[in-house]
């Protein structure tokens, strides 16, 4: 679907970050009040863990408008809850294979380890998931698969 | 099949079970059916047009198989995998079913169609190492050949050959002829959930539309679930009657199973499903 | 209304492209991505594939889509701006329909007219011309002629198609397809002296559509709401929709609240089935029918009581697809077959299954 040039030209990426309490939701913090500079286009949804995360809540995002998703949570052997991130690691294996092979570009979908140390990691995290998303342009034919009266 | 009907009447005159879940002729090719008198069992019949996975029928969400009493079942070698999964997950007892393995030469795919040729072979039969039934309690019939390889095209590789855009439009002409009437989820046997994620509608994490947003929401949803669960039986997509080919993302799943877990859904119910497991170092080159 | 015309093959493809041009849909049996034949838009009649096997599904969805959106909304702190759809629609034409599929059109009239006039029905209703191929016969599913109808049911049509040598021998059914033959008058030729081409022999099927009346079997089904037939029929049945998804005449549809963000949304109207436990799911989790064997009866006896004794005419035009779609092999004939046979026993001695 050819998207209109002023669309690109003025495009924002909306990104929602689906993040566990314990490790990346206190990375972000800490970016936060280390006052670290990122790209504001990312939005927090916390969640007890990575392993809370139903692949489903990935789809969510897309249908509700976002152009990009990030998942991140605690490294191996650090999960609060011991093996929620293992869980979510295979998971996420799956459903990324998954979404690539119906279509939708690789760079859409950013899963990372941040832990609650890792400020500077989540401004990196944030800032390439944004470039990405940005060069891929809005998702508007996911946004357009459902057709309501004008 | 004298063996088959045989067994079938023993079982059934003796008590051993209530109903022999097996095949008949119908109306319009062969069907399930459900022997409760011995003498019915000479209605049983197996051959090449036996593509149907009985063990959809085992699962507890049938109320009126499981108010007969207790079953059994007659399943080719790839479909004691589904009885492997009902045990697997807890949905069936081993001791709770009577498991009647045929040997198969491979089935059509089609229970209208008796010829096996390389394009009428269901493309599952392709190098098919379970011919010889394994999990029974009684295996029957004579060995019968390998059937011809099919000459279907390979779909998955023809996919993977294509851009992320081509592989979308590929799926959007298909899931655009979905109707969400749900074939392919109600003749799986491992879609057994008392309730589907889709039928739950506060909130409708699944949108029960069948437009483009809510067939992707659906067909992606119905694909993970079955990621490591799937016995590859092509039920849903035999079911679908709008002819989207729906094995294509169960085999693609099976593929990134076997390549990463190491995992192919087996006729062993102790061998732990890979979604629900973990290893402690599981490939995670795609987590930064 | 006038008499019999004639039209050849190329003064059809140009009267398809004369209508498309001056902005009609023109929808036909077409062959798609998978090869599979469809009701689909075409833009000339070379994507045609009139009279090849029995569309996937039924024309219904011509008239009641699969998912319409019924209005959307969008609100503005206490404001709420309803944007409706349309209810006129432009001007279609259905060249090439099944009998079976239009007379089903026709018998659906009823349900969409009763107590609520479906402003969407029939305004695609009144914008459609149906041009029926009389039926090239399909298999040993199709019943056509124990609903009432048979290859040459002109019921639900506007015209009627006869393949003839080079082209079609085109009789006039309504004004409605009258108005169309009249428009483009150049294109027909008048042959009042033409005779039908004879319908083909659809073979032997089970059971004979000639053994399952109507009537007994709607009084047998009227007194029968508890019979083991239904607990019996119903251990095949995955409980799937796939009979109502290609069923002609099944009609019943959920109506949905899809927000889309958080200050709009869409209300949708989409197909439903009575095969399935939420269909008649209370929110108090009660289930009237709880059981599969409580939907098939649902199924059979709307189609076959119910709808018979409110409207007159059976919720089937014996088209077979469900027959032809069931993955557990459930057969409709089948089943009315069984009930015929049921009903022609229960007045004799033997009233047992």
């Amino acid at each position: 679907m050819a998207i209109p040039a002023e669309k690109i030209e003025s495009f924002e990426p909306r990104i929602t970050a689906f993040v566990c309490n314990w490790c990346t939701y206190t990375g972000a913090d800490l970016a936060g009040t280390s006052r670290l500079q990122m790209d504001p286009n990312v939005r927090i949804i916390r969640l007890p863990c990575t392993g809370r995360i139903d692949p489903l809540f990935i789809v969510k995002a897309f249908e509700r408008g976002a152009d990009g998703v990030i998942v991140s949570g605690c490294h191996p052997a650090d999960c609060h809850y011991t093996s929620g991130n293992y869980h979510a690691r295979r998971r996420f294996a799956l459903f990324k294979e998954l979404l690539e092979f119906v279509g939708v570009e690789p760079g859409r979908v950013t899963f990372s380890w941040v832990s609650a140390s890792e400020g500077q990691k989540w401004r990196e995290v944030v800032n390439d998931a944004t470039a990405r998303v940005r060069e891929l342009g809005p998702f508007e034919r996911y946004r357009a698969l459902a057709g309501r009266p004008a | 099949m004298k063996e088959l009907r045989d067994l079938a009447r023993t079982l059934l005159a003796d008590g051993a079970v209530k109903v022999v879940i097996g095949y008949e002729e119908g109306p319009r090719g062969v069907r399930p059916a459900f022997i409760t008198r011995p003498e019915h069992a000479e209605r049983l019949i197996f051959d090449a047009r036996c593509t149907h996975c009985l063990p959809a029928y085992l699962s507890p969400r049938r109320t009126h198989v499981a108010a007969l009493g207790k079953p059994a079942v007659v399943v080719k070698g790839c479909d004691a995998r589904a009885v492997a999964g009902l045990i697997r997950e807890a949905q069936l007892a081993r001791e709770d079913v009577v498991v009647i393995g045929v040997r198969c030469g491979g089935v059509t795919g089609d229970p209208t169609v008796a010829e096996l040729a390389s394009g009428t072979v269901a493309p599952r039969c392709d190098a098919c190492d379970a011919r010889e039934p394994k999990l029974a309690d009684h295996v029957v019939g004579p060995a019968l050949p390998a059937p011809p390889a099919s000459d279907q095209p390979d779909m998955l590789a023809r996919l993977e050959g294509m851009s992320a855009a081509e592989r979308w439009e590929f799926w959007q002409e298909a899931f655009s002829r979905c109707v969400r009437c749900n074939a392919c989820r109600q003749a799986c046997p491992m879609c057994f959930c008392e309730r589907c994620v889709a039928d739950k509608t506060q909130p409708a994490w699944i949108e029960s539309s069948p437009h483009g947003r809510g067939n992707l929401a659906w067909h992606l949803t119905r694909a993970i679930h079955q990621a490591g669960r799937c016995v590859a039986c092509g039920e849903c997509q035999r079911a679908c009657p709008a002819d989207i080919p729906l094995g294509l993302l169960n085999k693609k799943l099976a593929h990134v199973v076997a390549e990463r877990f190491g995992y192919r859904a087996g006729d062993d119910p102790a061998v732990p499903a890979p979604v629900g497991a973990f290893r402690l170092d599981d490939a995670q080159e795609f987590i930064r | 209304m006038t008499g019999a015309r004639t039209i050849t093959h190329d003064n059809l493809a140009a009267l398809v492209a004369d209508l498309a041009a001056a902005g009609t849909r023109v929808t036909a049996p077409a062959r798609g991505a998978d090869g599979k034949v469809d009701y689909r838009p075409i833009a000339s009649l070379a994507e045609a594939a009139l009279g090849a096997e029995l569309p996937r599904r039924s024309l219904k969805e011509f008239f009641l889509p699969a998912s319409e959106p019924l209005f959307s909304w969008r609100q503005e702190g206490a404001k709420v701006d309803l944007r409706a759809v349309p209810t006129e629609f432009p001007p279609h034409l259905v060249l090439g329909a099944r009998p079976c599929d239009a007379a089903a059109v026709e018998i659906l009239d009823h349900v969409m007219g009763w107590d609520y006039r479906d402003e969407l029905w029939f305004g695609r209703r009144a914008a459609t011309t149906i041009a029926t191929l009389a039926c090239p016969g399909v298999d040993g599913s199709c019943f056509c002629t124990a609903t009432g109808r048979g290859p040459e049911s002109t019921k639900g049509s506007d015209l009627m198609l006869y393949p003839i040598d080079g082209g079609y021998l085109v009789e006039v059914v309504t004004p409605k397809g009258d108005a169309l033959v009249t428009a483009h008058a150049a294109r027909f030729i008048s042959a009042s002296d033409a005779s039908r081409p004879v319908s083909p022999d659809p073979g032997p099927r089970t059971p004979d559509p000639a053994s399952l009346p109507m009537p007994a079997i709607a009084e047998w089904l009227a007194r029968n709401f508890e019979h083991e037939l239904w607990r019996d029929i119903a251990l095949r049945c995955h409980g799937c929709g796939a009979c109502a998804s290609v069923c002609p005449t099944c009609h019943c549809f959920d109506i949905v609240d899809e927000p889309e963000g958080v200050t709009e949304g869409t209300r949708r109207r989409n197909w439903d089935t009575c095969q399935t436990g939420l269909f008649t799911l209370h929110a108090s989790g009660h289930n009237p029918r709880r059981d599969q064997h409580a939907r098939i009866r649902q199924r059979v006896t709307h189609k076959f009581s119910i709808y018979p004794a409110k409207f007159g005419e059976v919720l089937c035009t014996g088209c077979g697809r469900c027959a032809r779609a069931c993955p557990g092999g459930m057969d409709l004939p089948e089943i009315l077959g069984r009930i015929a046979a049921l009903a022609g026993a229960a007045s004799g001695p033997e009233a047992a299954v």
